[in-house]
């Protein structure tokens, strides 16, 4: 530890950090759009620039490192004046395309602007026209006259994906940003580039002009695509918004944590929340012929039922549940309570997402968000004989459509066409659905409070982002209520305090 | 003061017929001093003497060379690295294209034993593009010197060696910038690099390097046969040895003249550079290259040296004088001064690549006749403003140009600005 002094408080910090990281360490803010933690100073952008005492020039504090007894000034007229000039300097060679750039309202020039700027215009020549459509990756545009050219974009390739697909071309104020020739930007982390941005520049074609950020409210969760339990931030309508919109969510940028995802998530986490809202089983149906809807309280009476009479019967190998592996830690617990302890005999089979490639970066092979916290309750995946575990079978629960991945459909069809009752639990609509005879709705994991253990083994925990769509209700709910009606009560509560 | 007494360093035997080629080089007492270096002397002998010479860097910002030197770890396992800067791009500036295409063995001299001194087994020189025939004629000098073994391996049957490699930039003026001419050399674009680290301890591939100008390792010779208190007296006491004045614009006879460094400028107008051109005046004059400051006709009664010129807010820089006469308008000058600087940022960081351009602008419009009052203030200001704040000198260089103009011509511009 050394001591520093910033704008004349005393403060003790570790040793080796920069100015920047210092004085954010004490809760100092010191404005800056090239500087990124996670990449190599660039010391471009000037906006850092202090005053350290004895040295005549202001420095840059993203990359001067502190020293001991060294006196900081952040706040100091001189630093607010050479702030200012950067300031001005960049909104000159600007369009101020606010109204239709789609960063207003978490871009950093205009926040800068409102804080130490507010000066009159004094440029009065004509502003550049450049491209504003550039097609930079299949997922990206970049807009030449908002670029303010920290290069974080660059640097983040260069960097961090070591793919290198974008570079500087001409000189001074013609400088750009560009592709080589006809190239996109073609790597499985390239959403990251619109985060980073600190201006309007790169637009991520997902998002661009979808919503103004500033009716949108986000909140921290779990990215549930594979086994890497990235950290997220899920952007989703403000309930201030005063018009009817379908859609609640809008976006996914990533939550930083060093441990696991650093400040990054992949294309594949950040593009695909549209289930969240979209294809979801709204209300719990039952088929009588054809699907109708019921009430959960039908649903709860008529399983529990059946499961009381075949405990009755002690026939409970003729309960037969199917596991997947995208459930939270709680709800394991409480299916090995259910079935494994207050139902011995109960046979249970676990089925996961088919892996995908890795990346060697964040992506892993494993698609199951929470394989490792499943297996702590011995619900493994292992190789079976699906029709033979379904034969003779008279009540099946399945948790998802993930079986349907591991075998022939049309022979899942024919097995389970003996079996007198069918439950699917999920959250979304998917090739179960015209098997089964109950459809309960689940929710989705941002509407969820729970934990996963990701692949490194570490477990985290998240909360609800969102209110359950329709009817929806988390496994752990739907699980508590079936045991109140299966005549387990008793034993589920006992168990589950002695847990 | 007459030019009779001047003795000549850089300059000598220049009137020798093909000097360049080895062969006549060697007759002149050429690589006699390379031969003392490293048969009878150790390269902190060497360090030693140049040190004692006072010899300040001549590219422009006037480091001493030998402080610059001794800044290289010794304890090292990494290489180390010499670049000479031959990227000459100061507008008004001359000199080493001079020196490189009439004496280039001279620079090759001082190149081996700059690198016997330092401990360096690999040298670039990095020349601007626009010089292809002066690469040419250091590709053959360079060539003639290995046939030689004055280059290469156990040079001089010694165990030192080296290799000296030539390097041709493309153009850009910020590649005379010693970082940028480093990211260049390695292949990349020519951006400036944060400092520190200072390329003494980690330059080229990261490596321990020395960056000096081609005028600067040509002085090397001449210390190490005459010895550094020798050199010191040929210039000033902390500024030793001879200056090349690269004399340009509106006077009889521009060239090059080798004069004692803190020789009167008036002097070097008048009396070495033959005075005006028939019928003009004297207007201004810019005395080290277009960064440094111009200076009005009534303030070069002064003597050519760093310390006299920063006491009027100017500096020596490349000492590349050029004479504007009274014919010139001064917006003139302005306009080339705003369009270089636009022109040649590399783009970088902000106060440089927008400054400029809106400085440009904003001097375009004045010559277009919309120009205002106001704008002179406003130039002013953003010139302030660009001062200080970027990443290299250039930034600077740009507004202190820009800066001495408007203040010492302000009248002429606010006339003409109001006649429009």
């Amino acid at each position: 530890m050394i001591k520093i002094t910033i704008n004349g408080k005393n403060y003790k910090v570790k040793e080796g950090l920069t100015i920047l990281e210092a004085s954010k360490q004490v809760g100092i803010e010191i404005p800056h759009f090239c500087y990124h933690p996670a990449l190599e100073s660039e010391g471009s952008c000037r906006m850092c620039l202090v005053e350290i005492k004895g040295v005549p020039k202001l420095q840059l504090a993203c990359s001067t490192p502190i020293k001991d007894g060294m006196e900081i000034e952040t706040e100091n007229e001189r630093v607010i004046e050479a702030r200012k000039a950067v300031l001005e300097f960049l909104l000159a060679g600007h369009p101020l395309d606010c109204p239709i750039c789609d960063k207003a309202g978490e871009c950093k020039l205009q926040d800068y602007y409102y804080k130490f700027g507010l000066f009159e215009d004094r440029f009065e020549e004509e502003k550049p026209k450049r491209d504003k459509l550039f097609r930079i990756a299949p997922n990206l545009i970049y807009d030449q006259e908002r670029c303010i050219l920290c290069t974080r974009c660059v640097r983040f390739l260069r960097e961090i994906t070591k793919t290198g697909e974008l570079g500087v071309l001409n000189r001074g104020k013609e400088s750009l940003i560009s592709i080589y020739e006809q190239e996109l930007i073609e790597n499985n982390y390239s959403g990251n580039l619109a985060d980073i941005c600190p201006v309007g520049a790169i637009t991520d074609i997902d998002f661009r002009f979808k919503i103004r950020t500033w009716f949108l409210e986000r909140k921290k969760s779990i990215c549930p695509i594979c086994s890497r339990g990235c950290n997220i931030n899920i952007h989703f309508l403000s309930p201030s918004f005063p018009f009817k919109v379908e859609k609640r969510v809008f976006r996914i940028t990533p939550e930083p944590n060093v441990k696991i995802n650093g400040y990054w998530i992949c294309n594949l986490g950040r593009y695909n929340y549209h289930y969240i809202d979209n294809d979801r089983i709204l209300h719990p149906l039952k088929r009588n012929g054809e699907l109708k809807q019921i009430s959960w309280e039908e649903f709860y009476e008529d399983i529990g039922n059946k499961i009381k009479i075949l405990i009755r019967r002690k026939k409970e190998e003729k309960i037969g549940v199917i596991v997947n592996l995208s459930l939270t830690n709680e709800e394991y617990e409480t299916l090995e309570i259910f079935f494994n302890k207050c139902i011995p005999g109960t046979e249970i089979i676990t089925f996961g997402k088919k892996s995908g490639k890795e990346d060697n970066f964040l992506l892993t092979e494993d698609r199951n968000a929470n394989r490792k916290g499943a297996g702590k309750y011995r619900f493994k995946e292992k190789k079976i004989d699906i029709l033979k575990f379904l034969n003779k079978k008279e009540l099946v629960i399945f948790f998802g459509h993930e079986i349907t991945e591991h075998c022939n459909i049309q022979l899942l069809s024919e097995a389970l066409k003996d079996i007198k009752t069918k439950v699917l639990i999920a959250s979304n609509k998917g090739p179960l659905i015209n098997l089964v005879d109950y459809i309960l709705p689940s929710t989705v994991i941002a509407e969820k409070e729970g934990s996963f253990t990701n692949s490194q083994g570490i477990t985290q925990k998240f909360y609800r982002v969102l209110e359950p769509l329709g009817e929806s209700r988390p496994e752990i709910e739907i699980l508590t209520s079936l045991a109140q009606k299966s005549g387990i009560w008793r034993n589920f509560l006992m168990t589950r305090r002695a847990g | 003061m007459t030019s009779m007494i001047e003795e000549k360093l850089l300059t000598r035997n220049l009137e020798v017929e093909n000097l360049y080629k080895i062969e006549i080089y060697q007759k002149y007492d050429g690589y006699k001093a390379l031969k003392k270096a490293l048969l009878q002397m150790t390269p902190e002998q060497i360090l030693e003497e140049v040190k004692k010479a006072n010899l300040r860097g001549r590219g422009g910002a006037g480091f001493p060379a030998g402080l610059k030197w001794s800044f290289v770890p010794k304890d090292t396992h990494k290489p180390k690295y010499l670049c000479v800067n031959a990227d000459e791009g100061e507008p008004g500036t001359f000199k080493d294209r001079f020196i490189m295409t009439n004496n280039p063995h001279l620079l090759i001299e001082g190149i081996i034993i700059t690198c016997y001194c330092v401990g360096i087994h690999t040298a670039f020189i990095y020349i601007r593009g626009e010089y292809e025939h002066v690469a040419q004629r250091l590709e053959t000098a360079i060539k003639e010197a290995y046939k030689k073994n004055y280059l290469g391996d156990n040079i001089l049957k010694t165990n030192f060696s080296l290799n000296l490699y030539i390097h041709r930039g493309a153009g850009a003026y910020i590649c005379g910038e010693e970082t940028a001419l480093l990211e260049s050399l390695e292949g990349k674009r020519g951006h400036p690099r944060l400092k520190p680290p200072f390329p003494a301890s980690v330059g080229l591939y990261k490596c321990p390097t020395v960056i000096n100008n081609v005028e600067t390792i040509s002085n090397i010779p001449i210390i190490v046969l005459k010895g550094g208190e020798w050199f010191v007296k040929k210039g000033l006491p902390n500024d030793g040895g001879t200056r090349l004045f690269s004399v340009s614009g509106s006077v009889k006879n521009p060239g090059v003249y080798e004069l004692p460094t803190g020789t009167n400028l008036k002097d070097i107008i008048f009396n070495y550079a033959g005075g005006m051109k028939e019928g003009r005046t004297l207007k201004a004059v810019i005395p080290g290259g277009l960064s440094a400051p111009i200076l009005r006709e009534d303030e070069i009664d002064i003597p050519m040296d760093c310390e006299s010129l920063m006491k009027v807010n100017s500096m020596l820089g490349s000492s590349a004088i050029i004479v504007i006469d009274d014919r010139t308008p001064i917006i003139d000058v302005l306009r080339v001064i705003v369009n270089f600087y636009a022109h040649e940022s590399c783009g970088q960081c902000t106060p440089c690549r927008n400054g400029t351009w809106w400085m440009k602008n904003i001097v375009h419009r004045i010559c277009n006749g919309y120009g205002k009052i106001s704008d002179i203030d406003n130039l002013l200001r953003i010139a302030n403003n660009i001062c200080g704040k970027t990443l290299c000198p250039m930034g600077d260089a740009a507004s202190m140009a820009v800066r001495g103009v408007l203040e010492k011509f302000r009248q002429e511009i606010e006339d003409y600005i109001k006649k429009r």
